[in-house]
């Protein structure tokens, strides 16, 4: 039962760095340790549908949008604070996240993803046009909380909330993976018939995993546009899918911390690129498809060993599903 | 306006229709989506343009030798990056060839970038509106649109009676028994891959005067590819021919009788309407889960 | 290892962190500024679609820096120049802003390419105090109202105002209207129509077009039909070819008035392959040479040695301009440099020749948009780049 007993003595740790490290962070370092939090919470909610639920949903990106403008827009029209606009603009999103899961009761795989991915690109069109209620394709500008109250800078501020969120939202995780609805995701992912037998309600089981990553991606989206203080369409196009979905991909599908590591590694990646020649997307691609062939469960991989500080279940197992899969050199 | 949007819609959907095709192929022998199938095309664009326009090679070599690139790219790309994966899952696949095509589209930034904006492929017949009552068709879009058609029946040829076409059958239906009547299952496989591309690379090439050539050009068409090949029945090739002329004529017409700037998202609202109402697309069987 | 010794080795780890950042370098009166060098940052999209507005645009600017270095810097203090990518998103351009000011400490910012990345890092810049040119990027906003930040080249207000101007000059009497609806396409569009409105002008036609679009049949078939006998383009190179070939594949020839985006002219001709395409095409150019004018060979033959993948382009000669700005300017500050001081300087520097930009560059402490002035560009018969000076 070692499962939760052994991360409590490593968390304190961790949550300590995060709370002192602005003391050493410069402005630019500690932006993009609050991009981090916010990252890391949209990649666990993808985790949630994709790793664990095995929903293959190309709308997160859109969700994530829906998050930024809901939240933005309910400040700016409504005149609502902050902490109104966050959670309700999440919830919001999450109304949204329910919806797009009634295809997800038919289809399966790639058609699932094609419809979801028309789901995103008809968001975007629709954030572009609709200018009269987005700004357009050039964008808003976006309301933030007002920290001076508290006396400390916005950055510092927008810091320490990201942080608060993140780790509000990854011990709900936790708690969600460990109960009866994260078994339920499991059984969708991996037994579907079978699940069925064992009665679990499979409408419920996906239009929840579909919503909780929406409501997911719509805090990490609310607070996106509090961090930049701007709302623009093209933050929420199908190249920030595929950030999205290397992060999961490369932190460890089925995992709670893989999603926080896979955030951390694509970031820290895209941030070290930044600079260097115009070389990064050989850089960034092939450092894509190292990570995978080399670590084809994720980076919460290298977590694995006896005595390890760090245990899940549940883990994704990579295997090939639909068809079957003769492999080479053919076994007799 | 209607028959001139309708020919001109064909014409762009028999580029998607080649693309989609040449992603079908794939599919339906080895289960994957390429995603850097689109930068294929891309490559085979600008290939064509360094031994056509930069090297002055006639067109009659340069389209062949820039398909052949493909069919190579294609070769490589199944040795090189499908193989180490084959038992991954569909997501670390998916974003495999993702990673390559980031990789693909860099170098071709660093090859034929820095030339200024888009590089443009002189048409490979002089411009001569043709007019038909009120249909008016250009000269390159009859060799785009005849082009992909001699094309496919060319593949359909190659596919229904040549042994080479017969073997990829077989191995895309079932594997084990297409090794047990002892076809090389590894070697069909990455041949499999190399005419998927190459069909692409057709189309890039036919389509190269029209479409303009850039590094970032793949992306759009493969989410085009893509959506048409669902919209036909990803399993089914006829399909994949067939949602990409849907497509085109979707676009266009969305274009010209809606509003201009629909034109771009037509596609996506096609697609969520046919699956959710046909949800194995237009030739698809629907899917039986064995238990 | 127990959990007694991964906390242990945690706390290590902590405590070097700490120790190690916190030795920071000792900051100078100004960063980016030491007896010998000048730090200047560059921000743009060094990947992607867009890429020849920022890393193409920063080649040419290097040149410049390189130049002006050979021939033993400014004031004696030679140009450090170092680029990061903002791959043209709010995001990439705010983290680039910050890394280049907190990072990289530089001392003054020359960059933006796209308008989202550079208005969004505009906050940055202005709370930070960083004096900034703008490379290349079109929009008003980013320098509008601004007190760090300066515009040397034409903007997306003053060319729309422009070709309104020039459309009423050419006598049009049906203009219709063909825009990019993105970031940059919109604020032209809006630009224009604020511009149209005030004229009292109506469009017969206002049509959208994508940067990606292979195929103009819609839109040519809907404007034609609107028996428009002028178009105003707010397109880039792609869309502005796809239109003029699809309009004369249906016998469509009207007036076009075109922008800077679109003043490559003679590979606009070779992207439409049709002889006589541009006959009544008018753009407005930022440059008033062409890049087979004897004087730019200096500069291919640099651009040939620093940078051998590139080749040179308007896209060059954008960068090169404007970094002439920029060094006039530090120029101008005097030896005795600070931040401050450069703004100072700035907001009086006037008459600046660049030999590229169609006029010389003026600032003034309420208008830090450098040009006042278009040039209007058309191809000739025989494929030459023309100044059109009027009917």
């Amino acid at each position: 039962m070692g499962g939760l007993a052994r991360p409590l003595t490593l968390l304190p740790v961790l949550l300590a760095l995060a709370v002192l490290a602005p003391a050493v962070l410069n402005p630019y370092l500690r932006f993009v340790v609050t991009l981090f939090f916010i990252y890391a919470v949209v990649a666990l909610g993808l985790n949630l549908l994709l790793g664990y639920a095995g929903q293959f949903a190309f709308a997160n990106a859109a969700f994530f949008g829906w998050g930024a403008y809901a939240t933005s827009l309910l400040q700016l029209r409504l005149d609502l604070p902050f902490v109104l606009a966050l959670p309700l603009g999440a919830l919001l999103t999450a109304g949204v996240g329910a919806l797009v899961g009634l295809p997800a009761l038919r289809l399966r795989g790639l058609y699932l993803a094609i419809v979801t991915l028309a789901f995103g690109e008809v968001t975007y069109w629709a954030m572009i046009h609709w200018a009269g209620l987005t700004g357009g394709a050039s964008g808003l500008k976006a309301p933030a909380p007002d920290f001076t109250a508290l006396g400390i800078p916005q950055g510092l501020g927008m810091y320490y909330l990201c942080l608060a969120m993140a780790v509000l939202l990854y011990a709900a995780a936790w708690g969600i993976v460990h109960s009866r609805v994260g078994r339920a995701f499991v059984a969708v992912r991996d037994f579907e018939v079978a699940a069925q037998a064992l009665s679990v309600n499979l409408t419920r089981a996906k239009t929840a995993a579909f919503v909780l990553s929406a409501f997911y991606a719509g805090v990490a989206g609310g607070l996106h546009s509090a961090t930049l203080r701007f709302v623009a369409p093209e933050s929420f196009d199908l190249f920030q899918m595929v950030l999205q979905f290397a992060m999961v991909v490369v932190g460890g599908l089925g995992s709670v911390l893989g999603s926080a590591l896979g955030a951390a590694l694509v970031l820290g990646l895209r941030e070290s690129l930044r600079a260097a020649v115009a070389t990064q997307e050989i850089l960034f691609g092939g450092l894509l498809i190292v990570c995978i062939v080399f670590l084809p469960r994720g980076l919460v991989s290298l977590l694995r060993w006896p005595g390890s500080p760090w245990i899940e279940r549940l883990h994704w197992e990579p295997r090939r599903r639909g068809r079957e899969v003769a492999t080479w050199p053919l076994s007799p | 306006m209607f028959v001139n949007l309708l020919v001109s819609g064909l014409a762009n959907g028999a580029v998607y229709a080649l693309v989609a095709l040449g992603l079908v192929v794939v599919y339906k022998a080895t289960a994957v989506v390429n995603f850097a199938h689109g930068e294929g095309f891309m490559l085979a664009g600008l290939l064509a343009y360094s031994l056509y326009v930069l090297a002055g090679l006639p067109y009659g070599l340069a389209l062949p030798a820039a398909v052949a690139g493909a069919c190579l790219l294609g070769m490589l790309t199944e040795r090189l990056a499908f193989r180490p994966l084959i038992r991954a899952s569909v997501v670390s696949l998916v974003l495999a060839t993702t990673g390559l095509s980031f990789v693909l589209k860099g170098i071709a930034r660093q090859v034929w970038g820095g030339r200024g904006s888009d590089l443009a492929f002189p048409p490979v017949v002089a411009f001569q509106p043709l007019q038909i009552g009120e249909l008016i068709l250009t000269g390159q879009s009859l060799v785009v649109m005849g082009g992909a058609v001699a094309t496919m029946l060319l593949f359909l040829l190659f596919f229904r009676y040549t042994l080479l076409g017969k073997m990829m059958r077989a191995t895309a239906e079932n594997q084990r028994a297409a090794a047990l009547v002892g076809i090389r299952v590894e070697r069909i496989s990455t041949i499999t891959w190399g005419v998927g591309v190459a069909l692409g690379g057709v189309a890039a090439v036919l389509a190269a005067p029209l479409t303009l050539l850039y590094p970032d050009m793949g992306g759009p068409l493969l989410i085009r590819a893509f959506a048409a090949a669902l919209l036909g029945g990803m399993g089914s090739l006829a399909g994949a021919v067939l949602g990409g002329l849907c497509l085109g004529v979707a676009e266009n017409l969305a274009g010209g009788y809606v509003d201009t700037s629909v034109t771009e998202v037509a596609p996506f609202f096609l697609i969520i309407l046919v699956l959710l109402l046909r949800p194995q697309g237009f030739l698809g069987r629907p899917e039986v889960v064995k238990v | 290892m127990t959990h007694r010794r991964w906390i242990t080795v945690t706390a290590a780890a902590v405590a070097c962190l700490l120790v190690g950042a916190s030795a920071g370098p000792a900051m100078a009166a100004d960063p980016g500024l030491t007896a010998d060098t000048i730090k200047i940052g560059a921000f743009g999209p060094r990947t992607g679609r867009v890429y020849m507005y920022g890393e193409l645009a920063m080649n040419g600017a290097e040149l410049v820096y390189r130049q002006v270095n050979d021939r033993g810097g400014i004031h004696g203090r030679k140009i450090v120049y170092v680029r990061e990518d903002d791959e043209c998103k709010n995001e990439g351009g705010i983290a680039a802003a910050k890394k280049l000011i907190h990072q990289h400490q530089v001392f003054m910012i020359h960059g933006g390419g796209c308008s989202n990345p550079a208005i969004a890092a505009r906050e940055e810049v202005e709370s930070n105090r960083v004096p900034m040119f703008v490379l290349d990027a079109v929009a008003d906003q980013i320098a509008q109202g601004a007190r760090y930040i300066f515009h040397p080249g034409l903007t997306s207000g003053l060319e729309s105002v422009a070709q309104v101007d020039f459309a009423k000059a050419m006598g049009a009497k049906k203009i219709a209207v063909v825009w990019q609806n993105d970031a940059w396409g919109k604020g032209r569009y809006e630009a224009l129509m604020a511009k149209m409105k005030a004229e009292g002008i109506t469009p017969v036609a206002t049509e959208e077009m994508t940067v990606e679009q292979n195929d103009a049949t819609a839109v040519v078939l809907r404007v034609q039909k609107s028996g428009a006998d002028t178009v105003i383009q707010e397109l880039y190179p792609k869309p502005t070819a796809v239109f003029v070939r699809d309009a004369l594949k249906f016998g469509y020839k009207p007036l076009y008035i075109s922008q800077t985006a679109a003043a490559d002219l003679q590979d606009l001709q070779k992207q439409i392959g049709i002889p006589g395409a541009l006959d009544r095409f008018y753009a407005i150019s930022q440059v008033r040479v062409s890049l087979d004018d004897p004087d730019m060979e200096p500069w291919r033959q640099a651009l040939q040695k620093h940078f051998p993948n590139d080749r040179l382009s308007i896209y060059t000669l954008f960068g090169i301009a404007s970094a002439k700005v920029v060094v006039a300017a530090l120029e101008h500050a005097g030896r005795d440099l600070t931040r401050e001081r450069l703004v100072e300087a700035t907001n009086r520097l006037c008459r600046v020749e660049t030999g590229i930009y169609p006029g010389p560059v003026c600032f003034t402490p309420d208008d830090h948009h450098g040009l006042d002035q278009v040039a209007w560009i058309r191809l000739t018969g025989d494929g030459k780049v023309e100044f059109w000076r009027g009917k």
